[in-house]
């Protein structure tokens, strides 16, 4: 046996899967983008690797790059846990989520358009109107105002999944606020200083022209007659989790970020408050949440908003990006809708697949979906973050009646979906590389049209076997590149 | 600017400032007392408790700690949570404030500030103690210094950068006059004004700067009116009312508000009044009032660029 070999990097060579390997194929080999890659990584020392991870660790620590972790101790910080092993796709398979993605965005867009105007939609009876009326996100005070340039959903984050035949589909749509640019950006910086050998013999397309992107999209649907606009990132403030990628984001446009209290509203429209008194704000890039926005309108008892924003919002004295309402799109029960509008305001056949969904306030569905429970996936619809979900292979009778119980109640509230293996990708795991389960979330801006910038997160499941890659439950992230054509 | 930002700029500095004081009075005494150890006079205490007046309390004698003994009075200064002077609190505070500023801050700016407060925030006293103090004092200098370098040489030197300046300089004005307020000139005149210096890091600059052998006096006036020294209160003053200047554009020798009138006052007495008519109650009596100027300047800069606002509720 080569004594050197126990320093070497790759045993990856992993046993084969059920699920979908990402580098490798099913004889084990590299799959093309990766030869490359697998090359670099078989080369490398244990230790060099062991500490170049080191090293990022400090400096994304020293950056800031945390997260706040609630229920611990109040407000505790992490660091996302980076892993340098970078996930590939090639020109062609980023153009096929580009175009799908794309198409999404503008059918979501035209759907919030129509259910807050003419009601197309539901006329029609293809979306039940009950179903809408009864998302939460729904904002009845939105019918009937014209946003800029009928923009609603400016930013979104589309979350793929790959199943076990390496199958793509939208896993879920995140059209109010959604997050993680932040690390797409670090990561990639933190991974070039950090371990630039593995970038040899590959050319990745850059990711660090989204904040100017966005800024472009941002302008672009400010009120009308305001040729310099002055847009600022509204955040909850430094408690926030995602506050991180606030101040970065606000930082790198180069505008200013705010808190509901730096702003106030005369006469319908929206002042910062200043050391030289009050200044126009014409875009607001909101970062809290639309309950929040205005005490007024919204949650009397918060303090994040800006009392007299929804006036001013709905005078078109400013712009909320995204939009108020946005929610009824990305609302659970709203999703297996989604190719349905492709198909009814573009005329177009879906480009990226959905997930099986049933509606469990059908109570034929819902009468299979209980009876399937161990096969299937129940979701909260209202809950984020991978809380509130019933996994039904890994679930015990007793998780399965108490669902089974809830979903009877309140079978609005629920969705179910058969299992989908998510995609595995070889991942550094204590000093060796090991399978862990990732999905992607690319992201669109919507402007004058819908772009999707070479910049998408890839997130894993560290946790063996485990198919939840959400921050708070114990999920990383990987450093993802889109070839160049 | 935003006003709530302006005020992050000014509690970050004052606050770096301040724990890169403390770290230096903490240093100073921390050597000397070393001379004092197997004395049983009283010394010791005494001089502990001028380093608690100084940089432990600040505002309330009655809340005075019964720490006299080196490694308390350490601890109490270095680290207490419940002492708001403290090196500990001082870098959470400015840490919190940079956060608050974070989309401001240039990131070398910040990454200084986060670095230092890691550091900090890994540290704690029974093991500074045990390698000896000096190291971890010197580090806390060292962070504080390079972060005044670093927001000089990659902030642009606008309205935020004047905040930094103005909360810097108040701050070391203040802390100047409290270590002044704090020596017993009178009592041991040689050692105390020697103290005195090197608490102000003038030892050397003053050293250059006298060519007969120093009197205590010499010392006092040195660290109250020397043109040119950065830590005396004569310079901190003026390089307060410049700042001040920068941000409201008004002429000098002239004010705009409450505060560049009392800057204004302030900066002529340093300027034009002799040492014997400052010292004329005596240096104790002087500093006290001083640092009472300065704790109400920066109440009339709070008030007129930070108007109190709502504070955020997290959730």
């Amino acid at each position: 046996m080569d004594g050197r070999s126990a320093d070497r990097m790759l045993d990856v060579r992993l046993a084969s899967t059920a699920e979908f390997d990402e580098m490798y194929d099913a004889r084990g080999e590299p799959r093309p983008p990766y030869v490359s890659l697998a090359a670099t990584l078989t080369h490398l020392e244990r230790g060099e690797v062991q500490s170049r991870v080191q090293s990022i660790n400090t400096t994304l620590l020293q950056r800031g790059v945390t997260f706040t972790v609630y229920k611990e101790e109040l407000g505790t910080e992490r660091v996302l846990p980076f892993d340098v092993v970078p996930r590939i796709l090639t020109a062609d398979e980023w153009a096929h989520i580009e175009r799908g993605i794309a198409q999404r965005v503008r059918a979501l867009n035209a759907f919030l358009r129509d259910i807050y105007h003419e009601e197309r939609i539901l006329r029609e009876q293809r979306i039940p109107r009950e179903l809408v009326y009864s998302c939460p996100h729904f904002a009845r005070e939105m019918i009937g105002v014209d946003v800029p340039r009928d923009v609603y959903v400016h930013i979104a984050g589309v979350d793929l999944i790959r199943d076990e035949r390496g199958e793509l589909f939208v896993l879920e749509d995140n059209v109010r606020t959604p997050s993680g640019i932040s690390y797409v950006l670090e990561n990639r910086d933190v991974l070039k200083r950090g371990f630039p050998i593995l970038f040899a013999g590959y050319a990745v397309r850059p990711v660090d022209d989204y904040p100017a992107r966005l800024l472009q999209i941002l302008r672009h649907v400010a009120p009308p007659r305001r040729p310099e606009p002055n847009v600022v990132v509204l955040t909850p403030g430094i408690y926030n989790s995602a506050y991180f990628e606030h101040a970065m984001l606000a930082r790198e446009m180069g505008i200013e970020l705010v808190e509901g209290r730096d702003l106030i509203v005369a006469d319908n429209t929206v002042y910062l408050k200043t050391t030289r008194g009050l200044s126009r704000v014409d875009v607001i890039y909101r970062r809290v949440d639309d309950d929040f926005l205005d005490p007024l309108y919204f949650r009397a008892d918060s303090t994040l908003g800006v009392t007299g924003l929804m006036n001013a919002y709905r005078s078109g004295n400013v712009t909320v990006a995204n939009a108020i309402g946005t929610g009824a799109a990305d609302d659970k029960a709203i999703y297996r809708y989604v190719p349905e509008m492709i198909r009814f305001y573009l005329d177009e056949e879906p480009v990226l697949q959905s997930v099986p969904t049933y509606d469990c306030t059908d109570p034929k569905q819902l009468r299979h979906v209980l009876a399937n429970l161990e096969s299937l996936v129940v979701k909260n619809a209202y809950s984020s973050g991978g809380y509130g979900m019933l996994m039904g292979p890994s679930s015990t009778a007793a998780e399965r009646a108490e669902f089974a119980r809830v979903l009877a109640e309140r079978p609005r509230n629920f969705i179910a979906q058969p299992v989908i293996e998510l995609s595995s990708h070889p991942t550094l795991i204590d000093g060796s590389l090991a399978s862990r389960r990732v999905d992607l979330r690319p992201f669109a801006l919507c402007g004058a049209d819908v772009e999707v910038p070479p910049a998408a997160l890839t997130r894993v499941a560290l946790r063996e076997g485990s198919l939840v890659v959400n921050s708070s439950q114990g999920g990383g992230s990987k450093d993802t590149w889109v070839l160049q054509g | 600017m935003l006003s709530r930002v302006a005020e992050s700029f000014y509690w970050l500095a004052r606050n770096v400032e301040r724990a890169e004081s403390v770290a230096r009075i903490l240093d100073v005494n921390y050597v000397r007392a070393m001379d004092l150890y197997a004395t049983h006079d009283g010394r010791s205490e005494r001089l502990w408790r001028s380093v608690l007046r100084c940089a432990g309390f600040m505002n309330d004698p009655a809340s005075e700690p019964n720490l006299h003994a080196a490694a308390e009075a350490l601890t109490y200064c270095a680290f207490a949570a419940d002492n708001a002077s403290s090196i500990r609190s001082c870098v959470r505070i400015a840490r919190s404030n940079a956060l608050a500023i974070r989309a401001e801050l240039a990131t070398e700016v910040w990454e200084t500030v986060n670095v230092l407060y890691l550091f900090v925030e890994s540290s704690n006293a029974s093991s500074v103690l045990r390698a000896g103090p000096s190291r971890f004092l010197r580090r806390i200098r060292d962070a504080t210094q390079a972060l005044a370098g670093v927001a000089d040489a990659v902030l642009s030197h606008g309205e935020g950068w004047n905040f930094l300046q103005v909360g810097r300089f108040l701050e070391r004005a203040y802390m100047t006059a409290r270590v002044l307020a704090a020596i017993e000139v009178d009592d041991e005149p040689w050692a105390e004004s020697q103290r005195l210096l090197e608490m102000c890091c003038a030892s050397e600059p003053f050293a250059k700067g006298s060519s007969r052998s120093p009197e205590a006096r010499d010392a006092v006036d040195f660290v109250v009116l020397a043109a040119d020294f950065p830590r005396s209160l004569r310079f901190c003053t003026r390089e307060v009312d410049r700042a001040m200047h920068r941000i409201t554009f008004a002429p000098h020798g002239t004010f705009a508000n409450d505060a560049e009138r009392r800057l204004g006052r302030l900066r002529a007495r340093f300027d034009f009044t002799p040492l014997e008519e400052l010292l004329v109650l005596g240096p104790h009596a002087f500093a006290t009032e001083a640092t009472i100027e300065f704790e109400e300047l920066g109440a009339a800069i709070e008030t007129t660029y930070f108007p109190r606002l709502p504070r955020a509720v997290a959730g």
